[in-house]
């Protein structure tokens, strides 16, 4: 909830008194605290007491876990959001990167 | 955008397993909350310069459901599958399947339900779903849509994964994604015991 509201805040600065030419300094800072989010977890798994036993024990099962619903999430998504979702004008798309 | 979380990915693991010592390891997990509010509020920023991007999201109407109940079924649907390929009990795995991400409450929630080995396994099932996540989103936006880019998220769209999508999509994607993250969220804990207890 905390995190919606501080993004609320965000959105309100936005709208009202933040520079439109600052837009790309604000754009290199995301991806800069991207980055550091990132990162910070990758340190948080690999602190874990025990980390690469329980990889090794559970990792497999756990890897099933987390490719499946993934690729069922895309294979459903894509299919009822090409019909129902996107508008004509999105030829589509293709993202920054 | 993939090289980039790949790399913070597997240096940050790196560091936590080899290199930092605990105090330098607690800052960063200690403050991660500030790093994503942090992020947040520049997100909001970037939704908030980006004029018209409500009425664009509300121009959607019930459709905006879509999302999410497609991704909660998806999920679920899943963990079916991953049952007799894991050999867990079908309930454990629809439980664990339905976590979208949410490897918190998933690992704790379980290890109350079924025990910690379930519980383990759905902690890192769902944490390596949101790790994944930062890696396929940026390809899932560029060769598919940017709505399917919100799917491998999950739960987490209202938060963590939200960083990625939008360097990967754009404004009014994130709109949409902080709304199916929100709901997919309320729904984690119901489906879990729900599915654990039903199957």
């Amino acid at each position: 909830m905390t995190t919606i509201l501080i993004m609320f805040a965000g959105v309100l600065v936005g709208a009202t008194v933040f520079p439109q030419n600052l837009k790309k300094w604000n754009s290199r800072l995301q991806l800069g605290m991207t980055a550091l989010l990132i990162f910070t977890m990758g340190v948080s798994l690999g602190s874990r007491p025990g980390f690469l036993e329980e990889l090794g024990a559970i990792g497999l099962k756990s890897l099933i876990f987390a490719l499946l619903p993934i690729l069922f999430s895309v294979a459903l998504v894509y299919p009822l959001s090409k019909r129902f979702l996107e508008r004509p004008e999105e030829g589509e798309e293709g993202g920054e990167d | 955008m993939v090289w980039l979380a790949l790399g913070c990915l597997l240096g940050g693991v790196l560091c936590g397993l080899l290199f930092f010592p605990p105090e330098v390891t607690a800052f960063f997990v200690g403050n991660s909350e500030w790093f994503l509010w942090g992020l947040m509020f520049l997100v909001g920023i970037s939704v908030g310069l980006s004029k018209g991007v409500f009425a664009k999201v509300k121009s959607y109407g019930f459709r905006v459901l879509l999302l999410p109940l497609s991704i909660t079924a998806a999920s679920a649907a899943a963990g079916l599958f991953c049952a007799p390929l894991t050999g867990l009990d079908l309930g454990e795995s629809v439980a664990i399947a339905s976590g979208m991400g949410w490897y918190s409450l998933t690992g704790i929630l379980l290890t109350g339900l079924a025990g910690a080995e379930v519980g383990a396994i759905g902690f890192l099932g769902n944490l390596l779903r949101e790790m994944f996540s930062f890696l396929v989103i940026p390809w899932i936006a560029a060769h598919l849509n940017h709505y399917t880019a919100i799917a491998p998220a999950g739960a987490t769209s209202e938060d963590t994964t939200l960083a990625v999508l939008i360097r990967c999509t754009r404004e009014e994607i994130v709109v949409l994604a902080v709304f199916n993250g929100v709901l997919c969220s309320a729904a984690v804990p119901v489906l879990i015991r729900f599915f654990y207890g039903v199957l």
